[in-house]
Formats: C-alpha cells, structure tokens, sequence
C-alpha cells in the first residue's frame, strides 16, 4: 500500500482540455447559474411581495382581540341618563381551534408502523367538542343542534354563539374554560347593552341601537341622536395585540401591543325629560279622550334659542325592544290581524311591518302637514313689517271671498261673516277673508320672500336624521298668473305642507323678536374625563321681522287666548299666548274618498305672552266623528283646534312653565281668583285677621259675636281661590258637622260663587277664560249637589263658553288650487 | 496524531506532496459556514427544542438540545476533516473498491431488522448509531467513478479487440466504437444503487447520487451525446411521472400554488414563504423569527434555510448564498488546479454534489423548485449527515495538498 502506481500526468491534450472545459461549465453552471433563480426568488418573496406576505406572517401569528369602547351616556337637559351602555358579553366559538385542541402528531393516533389512525384521532376531536356542546346546552340553555352543525365547521374560527351574556354567566363560562383549557376555542368578547330607563320617553328623539349589514356585528345607533352622534358616542374600539405561537398560544416573549379604546362622549340634550314626559301624556290623553284616529304630535321648543325642549309622536315605540309594538291602537290592529290571517300570514307581517313603521316614525320631525290657521299670525306678521297693515286698520268678512282666476269664492268658517273687524279681532275670529285680504294686499312676491325667510321652502338644519321636507310652490308658479288662489289661501296656511319643526320653528320668530333660530337637540359633548368638547350656541339663521312687528304680534296671539278662538287654552296665571288651527288634510281627498273630511286639529302656544319661555305646538290627528261628517266627536266636543287641542296645550303649557319655575302673573281680575295658601288667623284679634286676609285677596264674613278668631273655615295652610271668602267663628259659635252642596249648573260664575259661599263652600272655577263674559255658565260641578261634605270644601266648577268656537278653514273647496308635489 | 511523524527525508515525493499545505480559503469557507451553520440552528430550533414539540425527538425541553448535539458531531466533524485532509487522496482509488461494495452492503442492510423506517420510508440504519447510508452512497459512487474514470484515457490507448467474424464480435466493436461498452460497468452499478433506493424509497438520494455521478462521468471525456440521450430520457420520465400520476400531479400542482391544499402538502411551502417573505430586505434579527413558534414545520431540518431569510433578510441569505457559491467555485478552482485527473474528478464529484444539495434546498425552501426533502449542508440538523460532509471536505483539502505551488520567481 506504501507503493502507489504512479499515474503519468495526462499527456493526452485535447483530453484534458475537455477536462478543463467541462469543469469550468461546471463551475459557472453550479456555482453561478443555478444560484440566480434562488436569489431572483428570494428578492421577489423578500422585496416585492413583502407586504403581502408580512400581512400573511401577521395574520397567523397575531390574535387581536377587540376591547369595546363604552358607549357615551345620552344626558337630557337636567343631567337625566335617557341612554346608557351597560358590559355585557358576547360568547365566541373558534371550531377551528377546538380541532386543534387535540395534537395531530401525538403519539396516541401513531400505530406500531407510525402511521397516522384517522378514526382515534376523529374520535378525539369529537370527544372534545362533545364535552363544549353539552356544557354550552345544559349551562347557558343553547339549542344542541345548532351548536353541533356550528362546531363541526372547522373552517371558521368565530362563531358567535352568544351576543349580551351578563357577568353572572360570563363568569360561568371562564370558569368552564379554564378548567377545561379551551383558551382560544371558547372565549368571552366584552360588549355593552343599551338600557333606556325612561323606556319610551323621548324614544324617537333618542332612537334605538341595532345591527345592520355594515356594522359587521356590533350594534349601532338606527335613529335620532343614536344615530346622528353615532361617531361621537360609540368611541373607538381598542385592540390588544399579541403573537401567538403555531399551536395558537399566546408567546411570553411574543411582542404585545394594546391599543386603548377610547370611550365614546357623553351627550347632554336640550331635551327635559319632565316635559317631554308632559308632551307623551298630554298627547295620550287627547288621543284616548277624542279617539284620535292618526296619532299626533308635540313640540316644545325655547323660542328664544331654538332649544328643542320636548318633541313627542303618537305612536311610539319602546328603544329597550323597539321591535315590539306597545301603541294600544297599534297592537289591536295586529291582534285583528293575527285572529283574521293568522301569525304566519303574509297580511299579518304587512300589518306588522305597517305598525312597527307607525311607531317608528317621528312625525313632528318628518311629516308634513298643512298648518292651517296656525300660519295666520305669520301673515300677519309679514303685512305688519311691510307697513301696509296697522293695528288700527279694520278688515270687513261677509262670509267669503271671490279670488280673480278661481271659480267659486273661498268662504270663512263663519259663514255668515265676522262683519267689521279690527286686525287683532281678525286673528281672534280666525278670519279667512281678512287673511286673504291681508296677504292679496301684500302681493304674491311679497308673500314669497317672507316664505322663504320664515324657512318653508328649504330644513331647519336641526340635527336630527329624518328631517322631512316641506312641500311649497315654487315661486314662478307662486307668484304668476294661476297664483292669486294660492295666494289667497297660503295666508290661512291650507295648500302647502310643512314639517312641523319647521313650523314652529319660524313661528318662534315672530314672537322672538324676529330671530328665525336653528332648532337643535343636541346642548353639549363632553368626553370621557368630563371635559366639555363641544357646546351648542344658538344660531341665528336670519332676521325675519323686526322686533316691534313680533311685539305687535304677541300682543295678537296674547288677545286671541284672552278673548278670542284660543280661549280655551287660557290657564290663569301663565299668560299663554297662541293661535288654534284646524288644518283640512286636503290631499286625503281622494278619487276613492272625495269627501275625506279628516281634519288635524292644532294650538301652537307659548307663555309667558310678553317673554316667551316656551313655545308649544300640539296637534292631533283626525280625531273621530261621531257620524260621518259630523263636527262632533263621540263625547260632544266640536271638532276644531280651538275646542279640542286648546285645553290640553292650556293644561301642557302651564304644566311646563310650573316644571320651569316660572313665576305666575296674574292680572288684577285674575288675582281674586288665583289660588292662595290661606294664613293663620284663629287666635288672633278679628281686625288683625281682617288684615291678614285682605292681604291675600281674600274675603271674610263672620258668624258669632266676639273679638278673637276661634275657629277659621278652611283652616290655614290649605290652598283656596283667590276671592274666596273665609268664614270666621267668633265666640261660642262652632261650624257645622257637615253641609249640604248647592247645585249651580246654567249659573254664572258670580252666581255660582255666591250660592256656594253661602253654603259654606268655596268655589275654584276652571274652563273659559273670560269669567264676566254673560254667555258663560257653569256646566260641570266635581261634587253632585245635595252631596253631604264638611265646610270649607273647595268645589270645582267648571265653565263654558256657549258659543261654539266655528274656528274651521273647513267647507272650502280648494281642489282646484294648485298643490305642490314632492 | 496517532501515527509517527517520519522525517521529511525519508518519504517519497507523494508523501511529500501530501504534506503540502492545504487550500486555507476552502477551509475557511467550509469552517465559516459550519460555525454560521450552527448558530442558525440554534435560533431555529430553540423554540422547537423548548416545546419539545418535534415527534420523534425528545429534548426534555433543553433549548439547546439541538445545538449541544449537533455541535459535538460538528467537532468530530471537523478533526474527521482534517485526519482525512492528511490522507494521501491516492489511497482514496483503493479504497474506492470496498467503499462501493460497503456501501450496498448498507443500502442493502436496511431491509433487515436493523433499518429504521418514519414517515413511511426506510432510510436509516442503526448501528449503534442512526444514519442514512445513502449519504455513504453517495461519496462511494463519486469515489469509485472517479478512481475508474482517471484511467479513461490510458484503456482508451489499448482498445479490446473484437473479433469480427462473430455478429456479438461486430455488434461489440459498434457499441466500442460510439463508447457505449465503456459506459455499462458505470450504468449497471448506478442501476443497482439506484434500485436500492428506490426501494426506501429515497427519491432525493436518487437525484444526487445521480448528479455526483453525472459530474463525474460529464468532465472525465464521456461523449456528451450519452448526456444528450440520458437527459432526453430522463425529461422524458418526469413528463410521464408528473402527468400521469396522481401523486406527482398533486406535488406539481401545490408547488405552483400552495394554497390548494393549505391544511395539508401545501402548509410546508406556504409557511416557509410567509418565514422568507416577511423577513424583508433586513431581517428581523437574528433570533427574532415568528415562524419558527410552531408554524413552520422541519425548521431544524430542511426549512432552516427559511429562518434564516426570515431572521437575516434578504442581506443575510444573500451573504449565505454569496459563501456557498464562494465555496463551490473554489472547490472546482482546486479541482482544476489538481495534481492528476483522479483529484480533478473526485473534487468535481464532491462539490456538484454539495452544490446540487445547496440548490435543491434552498429550490425547494424559496419554491423555485417542488418539495424534495434535501436538507442544506452545514446547516440543517443532522449529525451523521454533517460528519459526512465534512469527510467530504476532508477529501477536497486532501486533493488540495497536492496542488503544486505557484513557482515563486
């Protein structure tokens, strides 16, 4: 082996030039060439498609898990929660992770061969999703089915299985997890649940939360402010996110990064829950009191900022289960058309549909109507600040008015005619004819600048989604040839349509001072630490008349509730000022229903007359005849805004300035009958008692003889009507056990008083407002005659004005008046 | 050393020439890349090694379990290098012989009780120790071709002289005449061992015991017609493979798009691509890989290459890359400055076969190429395979020794 034969060099040259050749082929081929794809490859891997494949790498190697924001707090003006956002849990099923719970390459699924079982290792997997399913059906009462055919679809790693689990269950299930280990394939997500806990209070205004098909999941504001400051109140959603490791686990050297949520802003709104709950119930019980067939609606607004105060539609729906129908009217029409059609029927989910839209519909923010004579005092108003109009100017009404260009002439309410009236007498009779007299006056172009100033023709620009539209001519149409009718009939506010914020809107205008305001909802923001990052300032959008015109007007409206159609509405006290209106809905009549009759009876009122601290509009919706066509409802009142809705936004409107705090004026004549709280005066001398009792407005007469007070009926501290007289016991002398209540229906008031008096009673009137006024008498009494009660009893009678208010633009056939069309 | 250092005097001109020093650049370069080799397997397989999480392995959870083993083979490795770089390479042609023969005596051995099989193949073979003696196979064929093929030249100065009165005689001379007789003996034993493998099966082996010998058999002269017609029929049997039958179909079909069938063929490719694709242009530093928590499986083994491009970037891999090609050149820089035709060859075999298994590694990581399971020299996790490899070094720095010194002026 030492030896080695020696090999000559090849001296063979073409051979070993080959050789060379071949190994430098070699060498580029194998050191060089082969190389280039590789690297070609990696530069594309590496710098071309980097992005995506870092993307890919982030996807399987991060778990991001959302942290929910809360839902900022919906405050009404008074620091009231109408909305607010409570934890809760949902309840996700990664089936893909419960797979792979179970190790593929353990060494229980290898057979001797090291061969892969497939039926223990499917065994396994069953086995673990057995135990999931049947902990899921037995705790948290799920359907078993449903989670079977969920688990088993391995490709999906989120299945929600649960949307609002409270802590109490959510507790049970992260005991159930980490007892089981199933961290990654069973897992709680932090949610939050919407409580309204005024339920339906403000539900229009404040909407309801609901998933829809963008929200991948979540719930999100559906309507109003829920939806408006949808961005403002949901926050930020955060996320942690940590790399996870390929068997799903969280890494403990892994890079963490937690992103905060920022929690949503709190709202704070103009709204006050007190007088939106007064605006509901008001409504409620006029709809419940004249079967009221098509709901209503109400607004209160500060007419001085454009603050909305209270909005209010019948029907309403509760935001806490807004899918539910709870409007009365609205669940017996369903209840019929469960019984007619059954629950699966197509009727039936039609009828449903029709509620559930009902109920959903904010009518005094979407819904146009006809305001009828409630517009008067804008026309008015438009005439006065133009100057061709006067408070001393008369304007004559016989009944009806011939209109150049339209065939029949437009007829007054009154069809006899209000003969010779003052201005202010016009807008107290509600007088179509002086109306149009004023607005022909003022001339179509005239008319239309101040429509356009007053807002008609565009929105409001509150914030609130839905703002419906109003529905005007336009002005070529307004103010040519063909126009003189609608002219004519614009100035008593039939033949146009607008939504009634817009309405109140501009009426607040002309008793503000001639500040046409932005309505708005929403008074301030504050974020999560309390800072405020937004406040509302009133806007100002234009002058509309100048201030001396409003004072005009106000002066008007205060008359028109004082002696006028709005008497019913007067509250003593409160100064309310108003103007009734019962607008015809014109475009009811149709082909099918020519002589459609349907009427929307409406006050829009504010108090205190010469500062307004709220302005009110209150209107109902076609409430019932008694008969087809007749002007009564079923109780007897007749159909108009001045005898139906006027009491009640008497009533609101003195409610609200009570809830406001604003102190009651009383005129010298209202004053003696202003309630007082009556002073102590037994015991004392009878002079100083007389003192003390004039003071309050209050008379006296005595029974016995002696100096000193022994005995006072009422007895102090007991609230009684201004006027009233107190009977003071001198002496020996004791009152009656008991006295017999006098009957005092037909008398008047002053009748009424005296024969109550006399029987020892004191007597608290209520109804029309002008109690010296002969026509009115008492009708009602709160206690029957030949009643015993204990003296001193304060009864309630209520009065009347005989003369029925005619205050209707009804009977007049505007069909061939051109309407506007959407 | 083991062996009695005689003096210089006293030893013949091989002797001498064995004593020259070695190529210190192909040392350095081999040396280089085991050390980087190592440390990229310790940041691959730490996470591995921690989890315990590789079947078949038990680390008890030592983080370094893959290193401390690897770096003891790596060791041995490297003196087994260096004790062979010593060897005269003239003793290689003699021992080139049993070699071969003990090689298919292995090959062979592993249908008896003392084979291992996983993964449904028999590759392994336990003799105290588990390795693959394919990879034995491999340095045979190359050792043994280049030992027969040095002598090429001097048979073809005495051809065999056929008789031409028999048709065998005629048909003999024909077949001596275009070089086909030549060439059987080289056919008949690459069948055999072919063969062999194929019934592990061991389809990579296959592709590099191939490529060693086609190196070999490609610079020692053979007519490159014969290389013509061998890769005509080879091409011609992949196109069969790959279209008509379903298996290679599917492995076709996944390395194109990975996707199709991502829970299973295709989740190795696709994890090795996101490992690379996110390491960018620098990396995310050394240690910093994701992928190696459990996502990319075989991250010790042949996907390391991917830890690597994930951890270093496109700099890092590019640099890796740039040492393999270093090496590889200079390795057929000595197989042509070798003292005789046997080193040339014995080099020429070595290196294309190192540097076959850096491409089909690095191929079938990046996607250039469909999943074959080579793994990548120096790097991957294997003891037996590194000591192998180093050997083979071992024999390159052997034929280096023996490179005449430039004449110094």
């Amino acid at each position: 082996m030492d030896r080695v034969e020696r090999r000559p060099r090849g001296d063979h040259g073409k051979s070993n030039r080959s050789l060379l050749r071949r190994t430098i082929f070699l060498m580029v081929v194998m050191g060089v060439l082969v190389f280039i794809p590789l690297v070609a490859q990696l530069v594309r891997l590496q710098i071309v498609q980097y992005d995506e494949w870092k993307q890919r790498a982030a996807n399987q190697q991060t778990r991001s898990v959302a942290i929910a924001a809360n839902r900022g707090t919906i405050y009404d003006s008074q620091g009231r929660a109408m909305a607010m956002s409570a934890t809760v849990y949902q309840l996700i099923l990664s089936p893909r992770d419960v797979t792979a719970l179970v190790n593929k390459d353990s060494k229980e699924f290898k057979d001797a061969e090291g061969n892969f079982d497939q039926a223990a290792y499917d065994a396994a997997v069953q086995a673990k999703r057995a135990v999931i399913v049947d902990w899921l059906a037995d705790n948290l009462g799920m359907d078993e089915e449903n989670l079977w055919t969920r688990i088993e679809n391995t490709k999906s790693a989120y299945e929600r299985l649960a949307t609002e689990l409270e802590e109490e269950q959510a507790e049970q299930v992260r005991q159930f997890v980490s007892e089981k280990k199933l961290a990654n394939s069973l897992y709680l997500v932090d949610s939050s649940k919407r409580y309204y806990p005024f339920s339906s209070v403000g539900s229009h205004i404040l909407g309801y939360m609901s998933e829809n098909q963008y929200s991948e999941g979540r719930k999100v504001g559906a309507m109003g402010i829920e939806a408006v400051y949808e961005d403002a109140l949901s926050g930020e959603l955060g996320r942690q996110v940590y790399s996870k490791n390929g068997s799903g686990h969280e890494m403990m050297s892994g890079y963490e990064m937690y992103f905060d949520a920022e929690n949503g802003y709190d709202l704070t709104l103009t709204i006050d829950e007190r007088i939106q709950s007064l605006l509901e119930q008001t409504l409620a019980e006029g709809i419940e009191t004249y079967d009221v067939q098509a709901g209503g609606f109400a607004v209160a607004i500060d007419p001085q900022t454009g603050a909305v105060l209270g909005m209010a539609s019948s029907p309403e729906f509760d935001p806490n289960n807004y899918a539910a129908v709870v409007d009365e009217d609205l669940l017996n029409g369903l209840t019929s058309a469960a019984e007619q059609y059954g629950e699966d029927s197509e009727e039936y989910s039609a009828a449903y549909k029709a509620a559930f839209d009902a109920q959903m519909r904010n009518k005094a923010l979407s819904d146009a109507y006809e305001p009828g004579s409630t517009f008067k005092p804008l026309t008015v108003a438009m005439a006065l600040e133009e100057g061709i109009i006067s408070l001393d100017d008369t304007f004559y009404c016989g009944g009806s008015l011939k209109i150049e260009g339209y065939p029949l002439p437009i007829r007054c309410h009154d069809h006899n005619g209000h003969g010779e009236q003052t201005l202010t007498q016009a807008v107290a009779n509600s007088c179509n004819v002086a109306l149009m007299q004023i607005a022909l006056k003022l001339g179509a172009e005239k008319f239309y600048d101040y429509l356009e100033d007053y807002g008609y023709r565009g929105t409001t620009g509150i914030d609130l989604a839905g703002e419906g539209t109003n529905i005007t001519l336009d002005r070529a149409s307004f103010t040519g040839p063909y126009g003189q009718s609608s002219l004519a009939v614009y100035s008593f506010g039939q033949t146009f349509k607008t939504t009634p914020i817009q309405h109140i809107t501009a009426f607040a205008s002309v008793i503000n001072g001639g500040h046409l305001m932005e309505p708005y909802v929403v008074q301030s923001i504050r974020d999560d630490e309390g800072s405020t990052v937004y406040y509302h300032e009133p806007v100002e959008v234009r002058q509309t008349v100048s201030q001396s015109t409003s004072d005009t007007v106000r002066g008007i409206l205060e008359y028109v509730v004082n002696k006028g159609s709005g008497h019913n509405a007067y509250q003593a006290g409160y100064r309310i000022a108003g103007k009734t209106g019962t607008s015809e809905k014109i475009d009811m009549r149709t082909p099918e229903d020519p002589d459609n009759d349907d009427v929307i009876c409406s006050f829009m009122g504010y108090a205190p007359a010469d500062d307004p601290k709220v302005l009110v509009l209150l209107a109902y919706d076609t409430p019932k005849r008694s008969a087809p066509h007749s002007n009564y409802t079923a109780d007897g009142t007749y159909i108009s805004g001045g005898n139906i809705t006027a009491p009640m936004a008497g009533k609101l409107i003195a409610g609200i300035l009570d809830y406001m705090g604003v102190e009651k004026q009383y005129s010298a004549e209202e004053l003696s009958s202003a309630d007082v709280t009556l002073r102590q005066v037994t015991g004392y001398e009878l002079t100083v008692a007389m003192g003390r009792l004039q003071g309050q407005g209050l008379g006296f007469r005595t029974v016995g003889t002696g100096q000193t007070v022994v005995k006072q009926v009422p007895s102090a501290g007991v609230s009684v009507p201004g006027g009233s007289t107190i009977v003071l016991y001198l002496g020996d002398e004791a009152p009656p056990e008991q006295v017999e209540v006098p009957g005092v229906a037909g008398l008047s008031p002053a009748e009424a008083k005296t024969k109550l008096e006399d029987a020892g009673l004191l007597m608290r009137v209520s109804g029309a407002a002008d109690y010296t006024d002969s026509s009115v008498k008492a009708i009602t009494q709160s206690i029957e005659a030949g009643t015993a009660v204990s003296p001193g009893t304060i009864i309630n009678v209520q009065f009347a004005n005989s003369v029925v208010d005619y205050n209707v633009e009804n009977n007049n056939d505007t069909s061939g008046i051109p309407t506007p069309t959407e | 050393m083991a062996f009695r250092r005689r003096a210089r005097r006293d030893l013949t001109t091989e002797q001498q020439l064995a004593r020259g020093p070695m190529d210190l650049i192909f040392l350095a370069l081999v040396v280089l890349l085991t050390v980087i080799g190592l440390i990229m397997l310790l940041s691959a397989s730490f996470a591995i090694a921690m989890y315990d999480s590789y079947p078949g392995i038990d680390t008890g959870g030592n983080p370094y379990y893959y290193l401390i083993h690897q770096g003891g083979f790596a060791l041995a490795g490297v003196i087994i290098m260096y004790v062979i770089s010593r060897v005269d390479y003239q003793y290689f042609r003699l021992l080139s012989v049993p070699a071969l023969i003990g090689s298919v005596v292995l090959l062979l051995l592993i249908f008896t009780p003392l084979g291992r099989s996983a993964n449904g193949a028999r590759r392994w073979l336990w003799l105290g120790f588990t390795f693959q003696p394919s990879e034995i196979a491999k340095v045979a064929v190359i050792m043994f071709f280049a030992a027969r093929l040095s002598k090429r030249s001097d048979e073809l100065k005495a051809p065999r002289k056929w008789s031409r009165r028999t048709l065998t005689g005629r048909i003999g001379a024909a077949l001596d005449r275009i070089g086909f007789l030549e060439l059987v003996p080289y056919g008949l034993i690459m069948l055999g061992i072919l063969f062999l493998l194929y019934k592990e099966p061991h389809m990579s082996a296959m592709i590099l015991v191939l490529v060693g010998a086609a190196s070999v058999l490609l610079v020692s002269g053979v007519s490159l017609g014969w290389f013509a017609a061998a890769g005509t029929l080879v091409g011609a049997a992949l196109w069969f493979i790959i279209t008509q039958t379903a298996y290679m179909t599917k492995r076709i079909n996944v390395w194109l798009d990975p996707t199709v069938d991502l829970q299973g063929d295709g989740f190795q490719p696709w994890q090795s691509r996101i490992a690379i694709g996110s390491g960018g242009l620098l990396g995310k530093g050394l240690g910093n890989s994701i992928q190696k928590y459990q996502f990319l499986p075989e991250m010790q083994n042949d996907c390391i290459f991917a830890i690597i491009c994930e951890e270093l970037g496109l700099i890092g891999a590019c640099v890796i890359i740039a040492l393999f090609m270093l090496l590889i050149i200079r390795g057929y820089w000595l197989a042509i400055h070798a003292r005789d035709r046997f080193g040339t060859l014995l080099i020429v075999g070595i290196i294309t076969l190192l540097a076959a298994q850096v491409f089909f590694n690095i191929g079938v990581v990046t996607g250039v190429i469909p999943t074959t399971g080579i793994s990548l020299p120096f790097f991957s996790y294997g003891g037996t395979a590194l000591v192998i490899q180093l050997a083979e070094m071992g024999i390159v720095l052997s034929v280096s020794r023996q490179i005449a010194a430039p004449k110094v002026e």
